[in-house]
């Protein structure tokens, strides 16, 4: 009876095997691997999409992976060693934990093949410690994108007023760079003052209960800084189940088409645009540059603008 | 034993598709990747088969994870020695399971209920502890227990090998291996016969919580950080490799050995999709897939000998 469930997984196997696309050794065409933090958001789903793009019009060929959950930094790692051992000839990555994911680089080092980060730094301190280095960073920088998003709402209130934060995953590089560079404007505002601050762990849902709450515990909050869209897309939405659309006004971060669908229609104030697109294009291309043997520049700073409208 | 052959058989399998299918996967670097990947889950799943046996289940073992870790952290940034840490991250993962223990047996709470519990009160203690940030920073002393190796094996591997070795041994040849499964397959009867049933159960729940705690050390120091969000959904991933592994959901029925194999099924499907370049979107249609499959098939087995089922 064994005999059964055997042929029953070879056969599920066999086919999942059919059905994937495979094209290892079916050629000379250089391979890179972009492993992102997830799939399941529509600014790693952009950035995806401009290195396909690239990496088509180049004659590369790209294996895209990613962990099942964002913040699954070990799965993550797992990943990028078992590409490892694909022969991938360079790897992109943006990385799920700024510090944690220094000794997979490490490992990729070992293995000869140049690193190219995206959107989120590792850790410099911890790439010095394990002597790991990266060919590169492409990435906006987040923290002058919170300062973009702290003079907005500073301005918008005419320096007087009481405001609330929501926060990413606590310790993430990105996110933590927002929400520095937005404190840092809100501080030479003294009239202005962050009355909470608390994480929804960048998701949707927990933006909406953490909003729901802020606003019962402070009912004259002004204005809401978002670390992300999504969680500012939370927020838009406990706002309007208080029926108070209007009075708070929201800022997010990512200029998701949704998020500028909200501004558009007056439920949310403004967001600051980051380019995922350009991002991941950038990211094939530099791989490219290496792969024919020329130098990329350490620091590859990608655009970052306020969008209201 | 004939039923670890099935799941063994199935394991083989999936290897010889994996090694037609990619030439990168049967190399000793890979396949070493391949067990290294599977001792997080491996060495959880452990305890969670000690669970299951009794006719249990345990959902706290990952918040546990996340809180051991960062016990760990805090006692080691408090300035005590490492390996005290260490200690104290394992006492933390022990207490917790204890506590399932005692909600489970003295509180007489449904095994799924008390553990529910468990598993929001430790991610909450695990975040409140850490002020939801990461702690980080390590002697290499101690992240040797995740980076080493012994003649070529990775630490982990050995360690996992050795905590298989002492569970089988203690299922097979003791009387609390054979009281985990008497209570699995009749608890009533088996405490009208004298087992002191209330004493073991606890035991069985401190065992998971302790294991996870071990877990938890081995993610400290591959990831050289402490995490309050470290763990989420280990617990499904190890009710898998359980349940794959031949184990029976009712209790009473099922070894180790399966889960270890359950456990490396998991990890060389995980490992094979990658080395495949599948998208990740089909990677866990496929999991699930596998799961639901080997479950099917270990039914239809118990049917047909006339066993019971799930």
């Amino acid at each position: 009876m064994s005999v059964k469930r055997v042929r029953w997984v070879a056969v599920f196997v066999a086919g999942l095997s059919w059905a994937c696309n495979r094209g290892d050794g079916a050629g000379d065409a250089p391979s890179v691997a972009l492993v992102l933090k997830t799939l399941n958001s529509p600014f790693f789903i952009e950035l995806e999409a401009g290195a396909r793009q690239a990496a088509d019009s180049l004659g590369i060929e790209l294996v895209v992976q990613a962990p099942d959950r964002e913040i699954d930094v070990e799965r993550q790692m797992q990943i990028i060693e078992n590409l490892l051992q694909t022969g991938i000839d360079v790897l992109t990555l943006t990385p799920s934990g700024s510090r944690e994911i220094v000794s997979a680089i490490a490992e990729a080092n070992q293995a000869g093949v140049p690193v190219v980060i995206v959107d989120t730094r590792a850790d410099a301190q911890a790439l010095a410690e394990a002597e790991a280095t990266i060919a590169t960073f492409i990435g906006s920088d987040n923290v002058d994108g919170g300062r973009i998003a702290g003079r907005f709402v500073a301005e918008a209130l005419g320096g007087q007023g009481r405001v609330a934060v929501v926060e990413g995953i606590p310790g993430h590089e990105t996110g933590d760079s927002r929400l520095r560079g937005f404190r840092e404007v809100i501080a030479e505002h003294p009239g202005i003052s962050i009355v909470a601050s608390q994480t929804a762990n960048w998701e949707r849902d927990q933006a909406f209960n953490v909003t729901q709450n802020m606003l019962q515990s402070h009912s004259d909050l002004q204005a809401i800084f978002a670390a992300n869209d999504m969680m500012a897309l939370g927020a838009v939405e406990a706002i309007a189940a208080a029926g108070r659309t209007g009075d708070v006004l929201v800022v997010g971060f990512d200029a998701l088409d949704e998020a500028r669908q909200a501004i558009r229609e007056g439920r949310m104030a403004a967001t600051i645009a980051q380019h995922p697109r350009d991002m991941g294009r950038l990211a094939i291309e530099s791989a490219w540059s290496i792969l024919q043997g020329d130098t990329v520049p350490a620091e590859q700073p990608v655009g970052i603008e306020l969008v209201t409208e | 034993m004939r039923r670890e052959f099935g799941t063994l058989a199935g394991l083989l399998v999936l290897c010889v598709v994996l090694w037609f299918a990619t030439p990168h996967f049967l190399t000793t670097a890979n396949l070493l990747n391949v067990v290294e990947q599977s001792t997080l889950i491996g060495i959880i799943a452990v305890g969670m088969t000690f669970v299951i046996l009794t006719a249990g289940i345990d959902l706290s073992v990952g918040s546990i994870v996340a809180l051991s870790g960062v016990a760990m952290g805090t006692a080691f940034r408090a300035g005590l020695p490492v390996f005290a840490a260490a200690l104290t991250g394992l006492a933390v993962g022990l207490a917790c399971g204890l506590a399932n223990g005692a909600l489970i047996t003295l509180g007489r709470l449904p095994p799924f209920i008390a553990t529910l519990g468990m598993m929001s009160i430790a991610r909450g203690g695990a975040l409140m502890l850490s002020d939801g940030r990461p702690i980080s920073g390590y002697p290499a002393t101690f992240r040797e227990m995740a980076t080493g190796d012994v003649m070529g094996v990775p630490a982990p591997v050995l360690l996992m090998l050795a905590i298989y070795g002492v569970a089988h041994f203690v299922l097979t040849r003791t009387t609390l291996g054979r009281y985990t499964y008497a209570i699995g397959g009749n608890e009533e009867a088996a405490e009208l016969s004298g087992i002191g049933v209330r004493a073991y159960k606890s035991a069985v729940y401190g065992i998971a919580g302790l294991l996870s705690a071990v877990t938890a050390l081995l993610l400290v120091a591959r990831l050289d950080s402490a995490q309050p969000i470290a763990g989420i959904m280990y617990e499904l991933d190890a009710i898998a490799a359980v349940v794959i592994g031949g184990t029976s959901l009712l209790g009473g029925s099922g070894s180790v050995i399966g889960t270890l194999i359950g456990a490396l099924i998991m990890g060389v499907l995980r490992n094979g999709l990658n080395l495949l370049g599948v998208s990740s979107y089909l990677q866990q249609v496929a999991i699930g897939g596998v799961i639901i499959v080997a479950v099917l098939m270990d039914m239809t087995l118990r049917r047909r000998a006339r066993l019971p089922t799930e």
